[in-house]
């Protein structure tokens, strides 16, 4: 049993290796992604204009609306790709669970999506005049928010395989469930603007990016089962 | 031995299969037969377990294969006209990951083996997406090498022969003959008059079918 147990975690970790590496020989993908979240940030305050105190008011929500609209596009692709080339067929007929793929997905999507948005996210965050003090929380806030967003676009990815136009349908589908994300997202350093504590905002998000962690691969997985048998 | 019994299979709301009773030998190769649309692939997929039967069911010696089904697809390669590769991912990358998710060992000599059995070796670092569909299915091909180090009692082969050339398909009947020897039993659904190997048998489902019009 426990040799079984071990087995699995090697499988999990196997598999975001090869994610990793399917994705990364797609760079063109990321750094577009990357390019249009700029573009997002660049526009924006060019459309306020040049009152410093207009900007303070919405730069925060900018940035987690940036980011959500920079992904979206990207999450079709975590499971469509595996889907047209029969890959996931090979997952069904093989003794890994289809939950324990479809975690890896969204943990690997993840790393190689979201963590450089992250990374370059100080950038975003001087470009829009935030604070210093403010930047280790919008990094922390995003790190987790960016984590349920790709749970829950593994879901609404699953729901639009083999449809047709799935991709205008994706965002309507998942944009619901993103919502919480990001209020709550946007809270941490609003917080912190007006000098409250950012703690409570950050424990409604971790809490609903745990309720995102346990129902997505399940939800997922049998969305997926119901794909593949047609 | 396999053995359908009163298989109804949908797709959607069409009734591909209603009734279906068959039974398949095994250590044999069994040659799927029936004309397009009729629902060859259709009962491969489900005895491979990925469509659901409505109702019947299927056993293997006695046994629901669908109430052990991690025991049952560990014993069994499926392979489709999809192949299930990756365009971003080598050859050898491609083998090396479906290996490690069946859960058998992954050492070098075995993978070089497999991609010799389908004469590959030469493409083994070449990109998917540089392959063309010959190759592809020989790439796919490869995997079915490795029920000779693991334990495999099942080929689920749609279409195998389809885009590949002569040398290959030779290539293909040498694997197909040593599995039988292994008591291996394969079922293969094709449209192909000529079977692969001299013994083998034929389930025509054109013949089988027995859908009640209503």
């Amino acid at each position: 049993m426990n040799n079984k147990e071990l087995n699995w975690i090697y499988l999990f970790i196997s598999h975001i290796k090869r994610d990793i590496l399917i994705n990364s020989r797609s760079l063109f993908d990321i750094v577009s992604i990357f390019g249009f979240m700029l573009l997002i940030i660049i526009l924006f305050p060019m459309g306020i204009g040049p009152i410093q105190e207009k900007l303070d008011i919405v730069s925060n929500a900018v940035l987690w609306i940036g980011l959500i609209i920079a992904i979206i596009p990207s999450l079709e692709k975590m499971i469509q790709r595996d889907y047209t080339n029969g890959w996931l067929d090979q997952i069904a007929t093989s003794p890994i669970p289809l939950e324990i793929v479809l975690l890896a997905k969204s943990i690997s999507h993840w790393i190689i999506v979201i963590i450089p948005l992250i990374i370059t996210s100080p950038i975003f965050a001087i470009l829009l005049g935030l604070e210093f003090n403010q930047i280790p929380w919008l990094i922390l806030s995003m790190s987790i928010g960016g984590l349920s967003i790709c749970f829950i676009g593994i879901i609404g990815a699953a729901l639009i395989l083999g449809a047709r136009r799935g991709n205008v349908l994706l965002p309507v589908i998942i944009l619901p469930l993103i919502i919480p994300i990001l209020i709550f997202g946007v809270g941490v350093n609003e917080s912190i603007k007006i000098g409250l504590s950012p703690l409570p905002n950050l424990f409604l998000l971790i809490a609903f990016s745990l309720i995102y962690l346990v129902i997505s691969p399940f939800i997922s997985a049998i969305l997926i089962r119901i794909a593949i048998s047609r | 031995m396999l053995n359908l019994k009163n298989l109804n299979i949908y797709r959607g709301s069409r009734i591909v299969f209603s009734g279906l009773n068959a039974e398949i030998k095994t250590s044999t190769l069994t040659l799927i037969k029936g004309k397009n649309g009729s629902g060859k692939s259709t009962l491969l997929r489900t005895i491979a377990g990925l469509t659901p039967i409505e109702g019947g069911e299927i056993n293997q010696n006695g046994v629901n294969i669908f109430h052990a089904k991690e025991q049952w697809v560990r014993k069994l390669i499926f392979i489709d006209n999809k192949n299930g590769l990756s365009d971003e991912l080598t050859v050898r990358e491609n083998l090396l990951t479906w290996v490690k998710i069946k859960g058998w060992d992954t050492n070098k000599e075995n993978l070089v083996l497999a991609l010799e059995s389908v004469g590959m070796q030469k493409y083994m670092n070449f990109y998917i997406s540089q392959c063309s569909d010959g190759l592809k299915k020989r790439a796919a091909l490869a995997r079915l090498y490795f029920s000779f180090f693991n334990e495999v009692d099942f080929w689920l082969l749609d279409e195998p022969t389809n885009a590949l050339d002569h040398s290959s398909y030779l290539l293909l009947q040498s694997l197909l003959s040593k599995f039988i020897k292994m008591k291996g039993s394969i079922l293969i659904a094709s449209h192909d008059k000529k079977s692969l190997i001299k013994d083998y048998d034929t389930l025509d489902i054109d013949k089988l079918r027995n859908v009640k019009t209503i």
